[in-house]
C-alpha cells in the first residue's frame, strides 16, 4: 500500500519549564526528521524529554527555540486541520462512554459523527470485536489501550503520535500489541512516531530508532532498521535483532556518558 | 489578569462588592427597608454592642452545647455500626430521619419537654450535627487499611480490639471533615431553634427585628452569624490541618451512597427495618418523655388524623395542598440554584482567572448556613412565593459550584489531551469532558440537598412568606393544634426521607454507568 501521511522535520529545539522558582531545560537543540509515511521510534532514558517532544509536535505545546515543519504545516495548523491522532501511556478513555462511543468521539470531534462503518473497521482492526458496547472500567488493560489506539486511528491522521501507549502492560499483552501496531501500520502506513524506554520495542516497530541524551534531550544518534516486514516474533530471537538492540544499546550508553540504567522490563 | 496573585483579586473584589452594596443601599434601595449599607451596618452594630455580643455569646454558647453533645452521640452510634454492622442500616435510617426533619416545626415539640429555657434550641443544634458528623465518622471507620485489621485479628483479637486500635485511629481526618461542617451546622441548629421562642440568643432577636422593620438589625445579626459560623468551620479545618497534615482534603457531602445488597428479601429487609426502628424510636420518645395526650402524636394518631378521623379529608387538603406550594417553590429554587452553580462553574473553568478572583469568596459562603441569613433574603426579596425560592436558590448555588468546580477541574489532562489534538473547542471540552465528570459531585449535592433545601424553605414560610407547609406548621402551633403540627412533621420528612432515597438510587444506578469504582 502506498505510504501515506505529512514528513515531520524538527529543527533545533528546546523547550524550558518554570519548576518551584527554578528551571528545568527539558530540551535543547533537538533535531529529527521522520520521513512520509515512516515509523521512527524516539527512546532515551527517563526524563529525557520524550515526552515533551512529543507533545511539542502534537501542538499540546509550544517549543521556546526552533522549529516544527510538517510538509510546510506547522503543528498548530495540523492540529486545527485534524491531522493528528494521539494516544499516551493512559489510555484517557470517556469512562461514561462505550468502546464504540470512544472511537466515535474522534469522529465527532472532526465533524464525521455518522460514519459508522469507520468505527466497526477499526473496532475489528483491533480485535475488540463483540465489546462494542463494553465500558472502559469492564475492559482489561490491554484492550483499553486497544481503544485508545483505534480512537487515535479512525480520523485517518496524517500523523500518528504514540507516547508509550502500551507501557503499563506486561510483556505479552504489550507483545501483541505491539505486533497489531505494526499491522495497523503496514495497512495504513500513517506517519508515526513512538516514544518508549524499551529498546527492543523500538528496534520492532520502527523503520529508525532515534536516541536522545538525558536532559536537556536532544537526538544523539539514529540507527536505521532495516528488517523486512511483516516482522514477526521469530525476529526477536535472531542475532540480527540481538545486534541491532546491542547496538541501540550501546549508543545509550554513550548517550548518558556514565552507567546506563535501563529499566527491568525492557528485556 | 493571570498574573496578579489570587488574594489582591479577591480583596479587590470584596472591596468592589462591598463598594456597589453601599451604593445600591444609598440611592436605589435608600428608605425601603431591604438592604442597610456596610456603613450603617458596622455603626448600628457599635451602637448596640453590648446587645449583639450579648445574644451572639449566648447563640454561642448554645451552639457549642449542641455541637457537643451531638457530636458525641454521633460517634458514638457510628462506632456501634461500626462493631455492629447488623445494627448499621437501622441507625443509618434514624440518622437520616433526624437529618430529614423540619427543626423549625420540631422546636414547639421539643420545647414540651425542654421547658421554654435553653434546652430546645441546644436539642437542634444537636440534631443538626448528628447525620453529617454520623456520615463522616462512619466512613472514617470504614478507610481503616485492610491489611491492619488482618493484622489485629491474626493475633486472635476481636472486633472491638480492631475498633479501638485501628479504626478509631484511621477515623481522624474524617472525623475532621466532618466536625468542620458541623461547627456551622451547630450554630444554624441553635439559631432556628431560638426563632421559634428563647429568652435570649440572635434567633429571637431577629424575630423581634423583622417584626419591627429593624433592617440595620438584621443584617447585623446575619453578618455575625455568618462570621461565627464561618469562624467554626476554618478554626476546625486549621486545626485538622495542624493535626493530620497528611490527611486530603475530605469533602463529606460528596460521600458516595452505598452500594445495596441484590435479592428481594434483602431489599425488603432493608426497606423494612429502617421503618420499624423510626416508628420504635417514636414511641420511645413519647413514652421516656411521658408527653400528654393532648400534646403526644403517635404514628397511628397520625394516620388517623390523616385518613380515618372524621376531618380528615379536610387535613388532607390543607396538608397535601401546602405541601404541593412548598415542593413547587423549592424545586424552582434547587433547580435554579443548581443551573446558576454549573453555569458560573463553566465559566470558572474557561475562564482562570475569575475563578481566582471569585472562588475563595464562594468557598467561603458555603459554609455559611444559608438558613441563618434567611431573615436577611426576606427582607430583601419580600414576602411572597419567591422568598422561598430565593433561599432555596442561594443555599443550593455555593455547595454545588464549590462541588462542581473541584470535580470538573480534577478532569482528567490526557483526556483534555486527546480533546485539544483534535482541535476541539471550548463547547467540545465542556460537553464531552467537564460536565460528565462533574456528574457524580452533582448528584452527591443533590442528595444532600433535598433535606437541606426542604429545611430552607419551611424555615422561610415560618418566618416570613405565610405560604406552604411551614405556614401551616406555624399557624397549627399557634392554635395549638398538634394534630396538624405532627401529621406535617412527620409527611415532610417522609418527604423529605423518599426525596433523599430516590437521588441515592438514581445516583447509584448514574455512578455505575458514568463512574464505576466510584460507589462504595
Amino acid at each position: 500500500m502506498a505510504r501515506r501521511g505529512a514528513p515531520v522535520d524538527v529543527v533545533g529545539v528546546g523547550r524550558t519549564f518554570a519548576l518551584g522558582g527554578g528551571e528545568v531545560e527539558a530540551l535543547r537543540g533537538l533535531d529529527m526528521h521522520v520521513p512520509a509515511g515512516g515509523f521512527s521510534a524516539l527512546i532515551g532514558p527517563s526524563g529525557c524529554g520524550k515526552s515533551t517532544a512529543l507533545r511539542l509536535v502534537a501542538a499540546l505545546d509550544e517549543p521556546d527555540e526552533g522549529t516544527i515543519d510538517m510538509d510546510g504545516a506547522s503543528p498548530d495548523q495540523m492540529r486545527r486541520g485534524q491531522r493528528i491522532g494521539v494516544a499516551f501511556q493512559d489510555p484517557s478513555l470517556l469512562p461514561w462512554r462505550t468502546v464504540s462511543t470512544n472511537i466515535r468521539l474522534a469522529l465527532e470531534l472532526v465533524g464525521r459523527r455518522h460514519d459508522t462503518a469507520a468505527v466497526s473497521d477499526l473496532i475489528e482492526l483491533v480485535g475488540l470485536q463483540g465489546f462494542e458496547k463494553a465500558r472502559p472500567a469492564q475492559l482489561s488493560g490491554g484492550m483499553r489501550q486497544r481503544v485508545a489506539i483505534a480512537r487515535s486511528l479512525v480520523t485517518e491522521p496524517d500523523l500518528l503520535l504514540l507516547d508509550e501507549p502500551f507501557g503499563a502492560l506486561d510483556a505479552l499483552t504489550r507483545q501483541q500489541l505491539n505486533d497489531e501496531l505494526q499491522r495497523i501500520w503496514t495497512a495504513r502506513g500513517t506517519t508515526t512516531i513512538l516514544v518508549t524506554h524499551s529498546i527492543p520495542e523500538a528496534v520492532y516497530a520502527a523503520d529508525d530508532v532515534l536516541v536522545m541524551s538525558p536532559r536537556p534531550g536532544r537526538v544523539v544518534a539514529q540507527h536505521a532498521i532495516e528488517f523486512g516486514r511483516p516482522r514477526t516474533k521469530e525476529l526477536l530471537l535472531t542475532d540480527e535483532f540481538h545486534a541491532k538492540v546491542e547496538a541501540v544499546s550501546a549508543s545509550l550508553h554513550r548517550s548518558e556518558g556514565q552507567v546506563v540504567q535501563l529499566e527491568a522490563d525492557d528485556s | 489578569m493571570d498574573r496578579v496573585p489570587p488574594r489582591v483579586l479577591s480583596a479587590a473584589v470584596g472591596i468592589a462588592v462591598l463598594a456597589l452594596w453601599e451604593l445600591l443601599a444609598r440611592t436605589v434601595y435608600a428608605g425601603s427597608y431591604r438592604l442597610s449599607p456596610p456603613t450603617a451596618v458596622v455603626a448600628d452594630f457599635f451602637e448596640y454592642r453590648d446587645l449583639y455580643l450579648r445574644n451572639l455569646w449566648h447563640s454561642t454558647k448554645t451552639a457549642a452545647w449542641g455541637f457537643l453533645w451531638g457530636n458525641l452521640a454521633a460517634i458514638a452510634l457510628a462506632g456501634v455500626a461500626s462493631i455492629m454492622p447488623v445494627l448499621r442500616r437501622s441507625i443509618g435510617a434514624v440518622a437520616l430521619t433526624i437529618f430529614c426533619l423540619p427543626f423549625i416545626a420540631v422546636a414547639p415539640i421539643l420545647r414540651l419537654i425542654t421547658g421554654p429555657g435553653n434546652g430546645t434550641p441546644i436539642t437542634l443544634s444537636a440534631l443538626a450535627v448528628f447525620f453529617t458528623t454520623y456520615v463522616a465518622a462512619l466512613l472514617g471507620f470504614d478507610t481503616a487499611p485492610g491489611s491492619a485489621l488482618d493484622v489485629v485479628r491474626s493475633f486472635g483479637r476481636g472486633r472491638f480490639s480492631a475498633f479501638r486500635r485501628v479504626r478509631l485511629r484511621a477515623s481522624v481526618p474524617a472525623m475532621i471533615a466532618g466536625l468542620q461542617i458541623a461547627a456551622p451546622a451547630a450554630f444554624l441548629g441553635a439559631v432556628v431553634g431560638e426563632f421559634t421562642g428563647a429568652r435570649s440568643g440572635l434567633g429571637i432577636l431577629t424575630v423581634r427585628a423583622l417584626g419591627a422593620l429593624h433592617t440595620d438589625r438584621i443584617w447585623v445579626i446575619a453578618l455575625l452569624s455568618t462570621i461565627v459560623a464561618t469562624g467554626g468551620y476554618m478554626v476546625i479545618g486549621a486545626l485538622g490541618r495542624r493535626l493530620c497534615p497528611w490527611a486530603p482534603a475530605l469533602d463529606v457531602g460528596a460521600v458516595p451512597t452505598a452500594r445495596q445488597e441484590p435479592g428481594l428479601l434483602n431489599r425488603l429487609a432493608a426497606l423494612a427495618a429502617p421503618i420499624i426502628v423510626v416508628f420504635v424510636f417514636w414511641y420511645a420518645f413519647l413514652w421516656v418523655f411521658q408527653i400528654k395526650p393532648f400534646f403526644a402524636k403517635t404514628p397511628f394518631d397520625v394516620w388517623a388524623e390523616l385518613f380515618t378521623n372524621a376531618d380528615a379529608a379536610e387535613t388532607r387538603s390543607l396538608v397535601f395542598g401546602a405541601l404541593g406550594t412548598t415542593l413547587w417553590t423549592t424545586s424552582l429554587g434547587y433547580v435554579a440554584g443548581l443551573i446558576g452553580a454549573v453555569v458560573t462553574a463553566v465559566v470558572f473553568i474557561l475562564i482562570p482567572w475569575l475563578e481566582r478572583a471569585l472562588m475563595p469568596i464562594a468557598v467561603a459562603l458555603r459554609s455559611i448556613p444559608i438558613i441563618v441569613t434567611t431573615p436577611v433574603i426576606i427582607l430583601f426579596v419580600g414576602r411572597g412565593l419567591l422568598t422561598t425560592t430565593a433561599i432555596v436558590a442561594v443555599m443550593s448555588f455555593f455547595p454545588t459550584l464549590v462541588n462542581c468546580y473541584a470535580a470538573m477541574n480534577r478532569t482528567p489532562g490526557g483526556i483534555l489531551d486527546v480533546l485539544k489534538s483534535y482541535d476541539a473547542g471550548s463547547a467540545a471540552n465542556v460537553r464531552n469532558a467537564y460536565l460528565p465528570t462533574a456528574v457524580p459531585a452533582l448528584l452527591a449535592s443533590a442528595r444532600i440537598a433535598v433535606p437541606t433545601s426542604l429545611l430552607g424553605a419551611t424555615v422561610a414560610e415560618w418566618l416570613a412568606t405565610g405560604d406552604g407547609i411551614g405556614a401551616v406548621m406555624v399557624i397549627a402551633f399557634t392554635r395549638n393544634d398538634y394534630n396538624v403540627l405532627w401529621v406535617s412533621v412527620a409527611v415532610l420528612t417522609l418527604v423529605a426521607v423518599i426525596g433523599y432515597w430516590l437521588v441515592a438510587a438514581f445516583e447509584l444506578r448514574t455512578l455505575e454507568r458514568v463512574a464505576p469504582g466510584v460507589s462504595r
